[in-house]
């Protein structure tokens, strides 16, 4: 155990929840945190042994995957280690707190911030041309890129076309006022007992806001790591999405057990939704066979733009690992276009890298170009460690606007109050 | 985690008689008993007081994870994260949570349980075993195991809506509603935890004198009255017994939440433990310890005092 | 993971007397009647999860999702169970639990019935506070140890082993209290009489204590077992690699997903993970029952 110290910092300083933070913690996190510069990777092919943890279905899947890798580089041996979701955040925090990491992790979006200080940066030979611009900005924080893009989810509109048909629509509309009367007409013209499911509330219902106030050209950030929440464009944009609970479209106290989603959906009492390409998967399990024909999807309405939010997993390199080449080439190798490709065939996991998306098997899927063409037009929440504290606090707010009937400019006045005292973190 | 930590029991009494045969024979008793203790101490002393006196040092000083590597370079803060804990808004919820999960928890617990044991102890025969075992059965399974179907259970559409439904009463969405989180989490520990205190109340019952009973009802004592004036207080001790296993794990508080609603929604079931497991999370590990022992204190204390008032009773 | 609060304690050591003999007026029998209709409601709504689970696990995943609240499965299936055997060898993972498991149960039977002798029938210097610190450490909660832990365990070089899954958890405080209470209740004429027969300790210990010793033996094996088998975030950690995975580790993984569960198989496997511990229970069920009583507190 000689390694120094920086290799033993961790970048959870995380949500400041005692603003009277412990002595100390400004000012380690400028050396704990501090970052060498950003190597390169060299040439020639990998050798030595790799770790890489991955959750659920990636790390089932990684391995014969990776076999591909193996043969590629004969000098490489790659141990995959599948770890459950449910828990993966836990066992990352552990791990990089006991100095144990495996080479390669793979990082939920919104957990970067949480875990910069045991990162690698990115070293320089990578390219970020070839990922969707929204995703790469997940892997940035505050302007240092550390790690890159794996798979991507974003949102976009599912819809019963059946239904639509009824209500009079045989193509999906592109602006907010369309589309608002769309989800209308579900309920007057096609029997639905809602328009349209949105959330209304509790965990992540802050989240399914974001797109909207993207769209009208909000930020949650100013180029100062200052939180802006409260801004008309904020304001504005809260108020559409509170209008579908007071004009009677969506359901203020929607069911959020498991399942219920996808049954309202199936069953035709609330035809719309905006989700993820899992719910392809969920709604052919719910709906059973046939069910496919029976629903679209299409990209977010335009306010300003029709900007969508993005997801899905980073690929990082932690400081400590020893073979830090090899790990970053094969991280590369993951980010290439075709492996990319077979990725997706063989977990459904949506590429990163936009190229792949020319590939037959994606282009011409009719529901997955529409992702594919969301891609183009993403956002992010920014990668501080307090981002989960913030939205915490964001449904709280979003709850009562929907709820309770409050005011969204007072939410929001409120919220950013908040969010200015929690802060960005360290 | 830590699957041992559970319940304190009893006073500590004094072991075996001294015999008093001289030092020599006192101090070979020593080194036998010793090594006697020896593989305990050892495990013990490694893998729990270790860890336990480092996070007790941790607690004053403003440790995080990346102090891992250098643990003496650690700034001392005394009782500061002590006084900040304080006037953390969060952390005064979680002590309410607590106390709430425990005011009602317990005694709610406790009068299933005490119900379950005078129903089998009013002299069924049959299927008594049955009954006992089925009653028993959530003590012994794996919480990540039910979690699932509790989840179920408590959904919006879920089994216990529906089943409200019957008598006409529309269900909450129990996990998603900041007043009715805590009352579901509430009912799934009674189930888990009645088990245990109806074998405990059942064996109490069974030490109560028949005659006893028969002697008042012969003097005209109706059921009721009977079981208020002669059992319950017959009972005492033993129910003091429960409610002191029952408030060291009920203070701890936190599996419940840690399956079922991570502490949500919006902080309507954060427990201490959850708050220093969330702490512990975020690398701040010193002021983790320091919520932690603020837990210990209430713990102790309470167990204290009911010590106190299962001794007097003696 | 188990900070429990489940673990069940016990108290005096009566034993369980035969029920009270009711010979009474005929009256009493709609009474009873009432009683057991009551208690067959409480007991179905106390077994209503588990019945749930073993049904749910008999249906298909889209099954569960189109009909979150359905009881009886439209088409039973064992597809759920066929995954966990066939695709996702969860016999090693059942090893696993069942390696820990009962090497922690032996560790904990004989590590702490010896030190309960010692505190119980010995006197030595640091007696008490040794009896001290253990009650201390009851109180404990086990969040506070688990980031220290896991650090010492890397520091030892023990991660991704048994040993890591094992040793912390070898011996227990509450398994101390249980055996001292117990063994203080054996007369000490026995063992003095047995000392001045020239019997030295350890034979006095394997020989005369722990004998009589079955009772409280018994519930720290059961208590020790299920803690062990339903332990999740402890070896969740401590393992590096899947072969190193415990059943509840597994459960968790191959279940739930970023944004979609399996239902079916978490159901599944639910019900393979209680299984065990439960037959365990019910066959064992009148020694553990009666035995819940031996801690002695008077």
């Amino acid at each position: 155990m000689f390694r120094k110290k920086s290799t033993y910092a961790v970048g959870l300083l995380a949500v400041a929840l005692v603003l009277s933070a412990c002595g100390r913690s400004t000012d380690t996190s400028s050396t704990g945190g501090a970052t060498e510069p950003a190597g390169s990777i060299s040439a020639g092919p990998a050798t030595g042994a790799l770790t890489m943890w991955a959750q659920g279905a990636e790390g089932e899947k990684l391995p014969a995957l990776l076999k591909e890798f193996e043969a590629a580089n004969p000098g490489v041996t790659v141990e995959v280690t599948a770890i459950p979701w449910e828990a993966a955040h836990n066992k990352y925090q552990t791990a990089i707190a006991g100095a144990q990491t495996p080479d390669i992790g793979q990082m939920g979006t919104t957990w970067m911030g949480d875990f910069t200080n045991g990162f690698d940066p990115t070293p320089s030979g990578f390219s970020d041309a070839g990922f969707f611009a929204g995703s790469v900005k997940s892997s940035e924080v505050k302007g240092t890129s550390y790690g890159v893009p794996w798979y991507v989810d974003t949102r976009v509109v599912f819809y019963r076309t059946d239904l639509a048909a009824q209500a009079g629509y045989s193509t999906f509309p592109t602006n907010y006022e369309d589309f608002k009367a769309m989800a209308k007409a579900m309920q007057t013209k096609a029997g639905a007992t809602w328009g349209i499911q949105l959330l209304a509330g509790g965990a992540d219902s802050f989240q399914s806001t974001l797109p909207f106030g993207w769209s009208a050209g909000a930020e949650l950030m100013d180029g100062k790591n200052a939180w802006t929440l409260d801004t008309p464009a904020w304001v504005d944009s809260l108020r559409y999405y509170q209008s579908f609970f007071t004009d009677g479209i969506a359901n203020p106290a929607p069911n959020t057990g498991a399942g219920a989603a996808e049954s309202a959906f199936v069953d035709g009492s609330a035809p719309m939704m905006i989700s993820g390409p899992y719910n392809i998967g969920n709604l052919a399990k719910a709906g059973g066979a046939g069910f496919a024909d029976k629903y679209a999807v299409a990209p977010m309405p335009k306010d300003k733009t029709a900007t969508s939010f993005v997801g899905g997993s980073n690929l990082v390199v932690f400081k400590d690992s020893p073979n830090r080449d090899a790990a970053w080439k094969l991280v590369q190798w993951l980010s290439q276009p075709d492996v990319q490709v077979k990725w997706y065939q063989a977990t459904g996991d949506l590429p990163a890298v936009e190229s792949a998306w020319k590939d037959p098997l994606l282009a011409g899927d009719t529901k997955l170009a529409v992702f594919g063409e969301q891609l183009k037009d993403t956002n992010s929440p920014p990668s501080v460690s307090t981002w989960t504290q913030v939205s915490a606090a964001a449904d709280t707010q979003i709850e009562q606007v929907i709820k309770a009937g409050k005011d969204p400019a007072q939410a929001l006045k409120e919220l950013q109050a908040s969010a200015t005292s929690i802060g960005a973190g360290s | 985690m830590v699957s041992t930590a559970v319940r304190p029991g009893a006073r500590t009494g004094a072991g075996g008689k001294p015999v008093d045969h001289g030092v020599a024979r006192r101090r070979k008793q020593t080194l036998i008993a010793w090594l006697f203790a020896l593989p305990f101490v050892l495990v013990f002393g490694v893998f729990m007081l270790f860890p336990l006196v480092s996070s007790f040092l941790m607690s004053f000083t403003d440790f995080t994870s990346r102090d891992v590597a250098t643990p003496l370079a650690v700034g001392f803060v005394g009782i500061d994260q002590y006084a900040n804990l304080f006037n953390n808004p969060q952390f005064i919820k979680s002590m309410v949570n607590t106390g709430y999960f425990v005011i009602i928890g317990i005694p709610l617990t406790m009068i299933v349980a005490l119900a379950l044991a005078v129903a089998l102890n009013s002299g069924i025969e049959r299927f008594r075993t049955v009954f006992r075992v089925g009653f028993y059965t959530p003590v012994v399974t794996s919480i990540v195991a039910v979690a699932v179907v509790w989840r179920f259970i408590l959904q919006q559409d879920g089994l216990l809506n529906n089943m409200l439904g019957w008598v006409g009463i529309t269900g909450p969405d129990w996990l998603n509603s900041t007043t009715w989180a805590m009352p579901a989490l509430i009912l799934m520990a009674v189930w888990r935890n009645m088990g245990t205190l109806m074998i405990i109340f059942l064996a109490g019952l069974q030490t109560i004198p028949e005659d006893v009973k028969e002697a008042a009802s012969i003097d005209g004592a109706g059921t009721w009255q009977r079981f208020i004036k002669i059992t319950l207080p017959l009972l005492r001790p033993t129910l003091l017994l429960g409610a002191v296993l029952s408030s060291v794990g009920y203070l701890q508080f936190f599996e419940e939440p840690f399956v079922m609603t991570k502490g949500g929604p919006l902080d309507s079931t954060l427990s201490i433990s959850f708050f220093t497991f969330n702490q512990f999370g975020f690398g701040k590990y010193g002021y983790a310890s320091a919520a932690s022992y603020v837990l210990f204190v209430a713990i102790a204390l309470l167990s204290v005092v009911q010590f106190r008032a299962l001794r007097s009773k003696d | 993971m188990t900070i429990s609060e489940e673990t069940p304690l016990k108290m005096k050591p009566e034993s369980v007397a035969a029920s009270p003999k009711m010979s009474r007026l005929a009256g009493f029998s709609r009474r009873r009647l009432i009683t057991y209709v009551a208690l067959v409601i409480a007991v179905a709504a106390t077994l209503m999860p588990f019945v749930w689970m073993l049904l749910g696990s008999l249906k298909t995943d889209g099954e569960i999702l189109r009909n979150p609240s359905g009881f009886l499965p439209a088409d039973p299936t064992l597809a759920n169970y066929a995954t966990w055997f066939t695709d996702l060898n969860i016999s090693r993972f059942f090893l696993n639990s069942l390696i820990v498991a009962v090497i922690t149960v032996l560790g904990n039977l004989l590590f702490c019935s010896m030190i309960g002798y010692a505190l119980a029938k010995m006197e030595f210097g640091g007696k008490r506070l040794l009896f001290l610190l253990v009650m201390l450490t009851l109180m404990v909660p086990g969040v506070v140890t688990f980031v220290p832990l896991f650090v010492l365990v890397s520091k030892l070089g023990l991660l991704n082993t048994y040993p890591a899954l094992i040793l912390p958890f070898l011996t227990s405080p509450l398994g101390v209290f249980l055996m001292r209470q117990f063994m203080m209740g054996i007369p000490d004429e026995l063992i003095e009489a047995a000392r001045i027969d020239g019997a030295g300790e350890l034979r006095l210990f394997l020989r005369v204590v722990m004998p009589l010793c079955g009772p409280p033996l018994a519930t720290l094996g059961i208590l020790t077992f299920l803690g062990s088998w339903n332990n999740f975030l402890w070896p969740l950690v401590a393992a590096q690699s899947q072969k190193m995975y415990t059943l509840p580790v597994a459960l968790s993984l191959y279940s739930t997903g970023q944004n979609a569960t399996n239902y079916g198989l978490l159901l599944a496997g639910s019900v393979l993970v209680i299984a065990p511990i439960v037959l365990l229970f019910v066959l064992l069920q009148r020694f553990f029952i009666q035995s819940v009583a031996t801690a002695g507190i008077k």
